[in-house]
């Protein structure tokens, strides 16, 4: 729980932004100052290093000048948050393009080999964030669910004697699923918490597109964090909730649900009821609330976002367990639209805040 | 060719993942650095050398659909009604179509998915198999602001679909594959099952001597398929990768059976013994007219390449089933 009411936080993704849109928010933003000195000829040509450094710090002064409690770098290092993960590993071949839609594509590997971790990740990209960051810092990770999901099963579907039904490819995914959380997830987070990273956010978008692999989502979990001294968060998105309940309640080491659910409150729709859920499992985690949808231009507005939290503080039964974010990544919307639909829900949580409490005095 | 005395064909039952090329074609498109001429070119190529695959392999062809966005798009583009919504996710995938949004009573425009349908499809219409969504997954992924009940919805897109298959059947078209996965994801009940049954007569009602097929897949289709023998349709599909042969049982005679037996969700080749086996045993609790093998799932879930692989695949099966027969 938070010292106050409502503290805000990030969830991921931003869009990497351009050399010249970097030039743009600096005057803006002044991120340059957090780095050393870069000179003017780097930075009118940077190499990769210099322009992931600046990304990143672009993303931090970014997050932190919308007001957040808790930020990160954008993932300004990362391809994408599976094949980035990926290409970590042992184990896996890349094969080709699936399309994702319309002309939207993404590789999709393949595993072919026992997965194995060639050096734990994120930590060089945390060590940056803590260095550059004046606040506190949450680390996302992909999950082993997810990766698995993404992926295709090759190696641990063919150790599978005969026909390859539903009892076959379940029985595999489990398999890689343990392997992806005990050999690659849990030496990651234990390196990582050496390094210092004490709130660490467990992405597993994938929990919600088979509801009746719940269990696994929790295994995998379990299997990656347990006894870990962390304060971990699994973040779901764009998934029928009530169908992951109460099997996802396992998730032993889970302190917070980073949940979509602004994107399907709209008239007529109450997309925060779901939480009533939770009160009637007595589930007593806190909750990373989506407020903001992130796969639509128009901004909310600070009363729209303040409703939301107070209306889902009156399903939870309970205002202090209530972090206030975006419903996802904001790396489909343009960085104007995201600067400004997180200024928006800094203004509402305030908003809430002062509703709930009374002004500041 | 026939395996103890019925046919047994096989061939694509899903648009094909678009090659590398075209990836990369689409992409420079989308991003202003090719123009449409290449693009089109691209599209051509990749239409051209699948179609000489299948002709090698299959039967029925379809020269890969390339150029469909997704199922439901030439639909919600071109039929009076419709317009083109959100992004959803399509059925466990992670990838997702464009959700028609229905704000008017349905109408059909002539013409306009004869107009979409790969190209060469139209000097090739006796052999083509076209793809159409299935009446009933149609009405449950679309949002509905158009008043109608989806009892109403079902009759009266199932008119529709009729309606089309009577226009493309006056081009030649013979063969017609409603994709329908929804029927065995999420089988509806009553009244809706005997909408769904209206739907299909209606489209059986509009070219009598067309081969219809509905294909389903994403679950198991036991609990279905009490519904799916009732359809006035000419062959059944069912998924075998999330269908235990134990779950099938005999249908009526005149059904034809059609069995997905390549899994787009794995790149790991089909065992050519254990998918002749399973076709065996299907076969044998549920004996059937003819036989239509065909990947389970879309094959659009697969990179070009492995699907390419798969294809070679299925066609190996077909022809060890085929000397099985004749042995």
């Amino acid at each position: 729980m938070s010292a106050r009411l409502f503290p805000t936080q990030e969830i991921g993704s931003l869009q990497k932004p351009s050399l010249e849109a970097l030039r743009e928010w600096e005057e803006r933003l002044h991120f340059l100052s957090r780095l050393p000195r870069i000179p003017e000829g780097v930075l009118l040509h940077p190499d990769v290093a210099t322009l992931q450094n600046l990304r990143a710090a672009f993303a931090i002064a970014l997050l932190e000048s919308a007001g957040l409690d808790r930020v990160y770098d954008g993932e300004a290092r990362r391809v994408e948050m599976y094949e980035y993960a990926v290409r970590q590993m042992t184990g896996f071949q890349f094969q080709g393009h699936v399309r994702s839609w319309d002309s939207k594509y993404y590789r999709k590997g393949t595993v072919v080999n026992r997965v194995d971790l060639i050096a734990p990740y994120h930590l060089d990209e945390f060590d940056f964030v803590r260095e550059h960051a004046r606040t506190a810092v949450k680390l996302p990770i992909t999950g082993p669910y997810t990766l698995a999901d993404w992926s295709y099963n090759e190696y641990y579907l063919a150790r599978q004697a005969g026909w390859k039904g539903r009892p076959q490819r379940r029985a595999a995914q489990r398999e890689f699923v343990v392997d992806l959380a005990r050999r690659v997830l849990r030496p990651t987070l234990e390196s990582l918490i050496d390094h210092g990273c004490r709130v660490i956010q467990i992405d597993e978008p994938a929990a919600g597109t088979h509801p009746d692999e719940t269990p696994l989502v929790v295994e995998g979990f379990n299997e990656a964090t347990q006894g870990l001294d962390a304060e971990f968060s699994m973040h779901i998105c764009y998934s029928r909730y009530q169908d992951l309940l109460p099997a996802l309640l396992e998730a032993k080491a889970c302190r917070q649900w980073a949940w979509e659910f602004a994107n399907r409150d709209a008239e007529g729709h109450d997309g925060y009821e779901v939480l009533k859920l939770l009160r009637e499992y007595s589930d007593t985690r806190s909750i990373g609330l989506g407020v903001v949808d992130v796969h639509r231009d128009a901004i909310e507005t600070p009363a729209v976002v303040s409703e939301r939290i107070q209306r889902a503080s009156r399903y939870l039964g309970d205002p202090t367990r209530i972090w206030v974010n975006p419903d996802c990544g904001l790396r489909t919307r343009s960085l104007p639209v995201a600067y400004a639909k997180l200024q928006a829900m800094v203004e509402g949580a305030k908003l809430a805040r002062t509703q709930v409490e009374g002004p500041a005095r | 060719m026939t395996v103890a005395g019925r046919p047994i064909y096989a061939g694509l039952t899903s648009p094909f993942p678009r090659p590398e090329r075209l990836v990369a074609a689409t992409r420079d498109l989308d991003r202003g650095r090719t123009t449409p001429e290449l693009a089109e070119k691209a599209f051509i190529e990749a239409e051209t050398e699948l179609l000489a695959l299948e002709e090698r392999l299959f039967s029925n062809v379809t020269a890969g659909y390339f150029r469909w966005n997704d199922l439901f798009r030439p639909i919600a583009e071109a039929w009076g009604g419709f317009t083109v919504g959100p992004l959803t996710r399509w059925l466990e995938t992670n990838t997702f179509f464009r959700q028609p949004i229905l704000s008017a009573p349905p109408r059909r425009t002539a013409g306009a998915i004869a107009a979409r349908l790969p190209p060469p499809l139209a000097t090739r219409t006796a052999a083509a198999r076209v793809l159409l969504p299935g009446p009933f997954t149609l009405t449950q992924v679309l949002e509905n602001r158009s008043g109608a009940s989806e009892i109403e919805l079902l009759r009266s897109l199932g008119r529709l679909l009729g309606e089309e298959v009577r226009e493309l059947g006056g081009l030649g078209y013979g063969v017609f594959q409603f994709s329908d996965p929804i029927l065995v994801t999420d089988p509806p009940e009553a009244p809706a099952a005997a909408a769904v049954q209206d739907a299909y007569q209606s489209i059986a009602d509009a070219h009598p001597g067309a081969t219809t097929i509905v294909w389903t897949f994403g679950a198991g289709a036991g609990p279905a398929l009490p519904l799916l023998d009732r359809l006035p349709v000419s062959v059944v599909g069912i998924d075998l990768a999330d269908t235990e042969p134990e779950a099938l049982r005999p249908g009526p005679e005149r059904l034809g059976l059609g069995l997905g037996i390549i899994d787009p969700r794995t790149t790991l080749p089909e065992a050519l013994d254990d998918t002749v086996g399973v076709v065996r045993e299907a076969l044998r609790r549920r004996p059937s007219s003819s036989v239509w093998l065909g990947p389970g799932a879309p094959l659009d879930l697969l990179p070009a390449r492995p699907a390419e692989q798969k294809l070679l695949r299925l066609s190996d099966v077909r022809h060890a089933l085929l000397r099985e027969g004749l042995a």
